[in-house]
């Protein structure tokens, strides 16, 4: 089957459930949750950062969703109805944690301290070093507004227009918000890659030792 | 920048604050080839730059994670508190209404009753439990044929149900047809919702609401068969 065709496909099938869960059926109600659990629940927990949160919000944001459903009428994607809608809850529980201002603009020169670059510190590339645990332990722990920015970006693949919509601010201070956020990343990514160099003869030598 | 080489430049010098000052537009794509160049010339920018495509390839890659199974339990026991759930309403149900209507006199509605009550003791009893795909009834067999009844059943309820039907069958045509109309397509349609719940239950085992609308259904087919018989037997 052509991806086109897979493609309609998967639309006529999700529509078809969407009009079945306008009615109330639970059977698909389950199925529009099963088709969007891992994608909602992996931007709660990338945008928060923490598990028990990223569960309370994914919730949420389907609850929400399954709310409105009624209201749906298909003018836009499902799935960008939905996404929107999530990231929309994430941002307001960031919000009302304090842990986001309102607008961007406002924190970009006084949210985070700026990231400096130390040069001639170390020429050791972080590749071959960043995998899966370490890059998401690292982003969440980024300041809130970068990791934002960065998870809308980098992870979800959102355009720099879209995230200013999101997040109220331009489209300028969305980029300038992710190059810093990318800049601390790699910050803690090589702080992990000397930490990881230290630990390694101090082993041996206890290995040794013994 | 382009021609210079490493003993052109100092590190951190004005070329390395400008490779910084573009570097963020190089990555969205909008710089020039003088980051390029640059990070080809300067080991520490050279790295910078690696890391920084290297970051954004990895992100981009990160898998999906899996939210743990409370957060569905969750959903729909609030969903069902809100009432947003709906029960399902077999289509059965319509024909009720109607058939309420109907003379009910005495012959066999003894029998009927007792029946009826003795099969919903049993079903009740928790005696039930579909076993296997073998024990469905075939789809679009006989409708109120002895056979439709699920084996899957306690034995005792299949008997006491295919009793019942064997018994109307044997006195369907003294009923006026518009009357036989209506009860064929009742138990048509009881068929039907009983086949569907027994699909239910044997795909989703643990599926109570499932097992509920299947008790339902075995419970309306015997009252719809109590029904007919009270009227056959006139």
């Amino acid at each position: 089957m052509s991806t086109d065709k897979t493609t309609a496909a998967k639309a006529a099938s999700e529509t078809q459930l969407i009009a079945r869960a306008q009615q109330g059926d639970e059977a698909a109600f389950a199925a529009l949750f099963n088709a969007q659990r891992r994608r909602v629940y992996s931007l709660c927990l990338r945008m928060t950062g923490d598990t028990t949160e990223a569960e309370d919000l994914t919730q949420e944001a389907f609850l929400q969703l399954f709310r409105k459903i009624s209201t749906f009428r298909g003018e836009s994607a499902f799935t960008t109805w939905l996404h929107r809608l999530v990231v929309n809850v994430v941002l307001m529980h960031l919000r009302k944690k304090g842990l986001l201002q309102v607008s961007l603009d406002e924190v970009d020169t006084s949210q985070e301290e700026p990231v400096k670059r130390d040069y001639g510190d170390d020429d050791r590339r972080l590749i071959g070093s960043i995998d899966r645990i370490r890059l998401d332990r690292a982003i969440a722990a980024l300041p809130p507004g970068y990791r934002t920015v960065f998870v809308l970006h980098d992870v979800e693949g959102y355009e720099h227009n879209e995230i200013a919509q999101i997040m109220d601010c331009s489209t300028g201070n969305s980029k300038s918000q992710l190059h810093k956020a990318r800049l601390k990343l790699r910050e803690y990514l090589r702080h992990q890659q000397r930490t990881r160099a230290a630990e390694v003869p101090r082993s041996s030598e206890l290995e040794k030792k013994r | 920048m382009p021609g210079e080489d490493c003993r052109q430049f100092e590190v951190g010098g004005a070329a390395c604050q400008q490779f910084d000052r573009h570097l963020a537009a190089y990555l969205e794509g909008e710089g020039g080839p003088e980051v390029l160049a640059h990070a080809q010339k300067c080991a520490y920018c050279g790295t910078l730059l690696a890391d920084m495509l290297q970051i954004r390839s990895a992100s981009r890659h990160l898998p999906l994670e899996e939210p743990p199974a409370r957060v569905w339990a969750n959903i729909r026991a609030a969903l069902q508190g809100e009432g947003i759930l709906r029960e399902q309403v077999p289509a059965w149900y319509g024909w009720f209404p109607r058939l309420a209507f109907l003379p009910r006199p005495v012959p066999l509605g003894a029998f009927a009753c007792l029946a009826l009550l003795g099969l919903t003791l049993l079903i009740t009893s928790g005696g039930f439990e579909p076993n296997s795909a073998r024990d469905l009834p075939s789809p679009g067999g006989t409708v109120i044929a002895a056979g439709a009844i699920s084996p899957g059943l306690d034995e005792a309820m299949a008997r006491t149900l295919r009793d019942m039907e064997n018994a109307y069958l044997s006195r369907e045509n003294f009923l006026e047809p518009a009357v036989k109309t209506v009860y064929r397509r009742s138990l048509e349609s009881l068929d039907a919702n009983i086949q569907e719940s027994l699909t239910y239950c044997q795909r989703e085992p643990g599926n109570t609401l499932a097992q509920k609308y299947l008790v339902n259904a075995y419970k309306s087919k015997a009252e719809v068969l109590a029904s007919a018989l009270e009227l056959g037997g006139r």
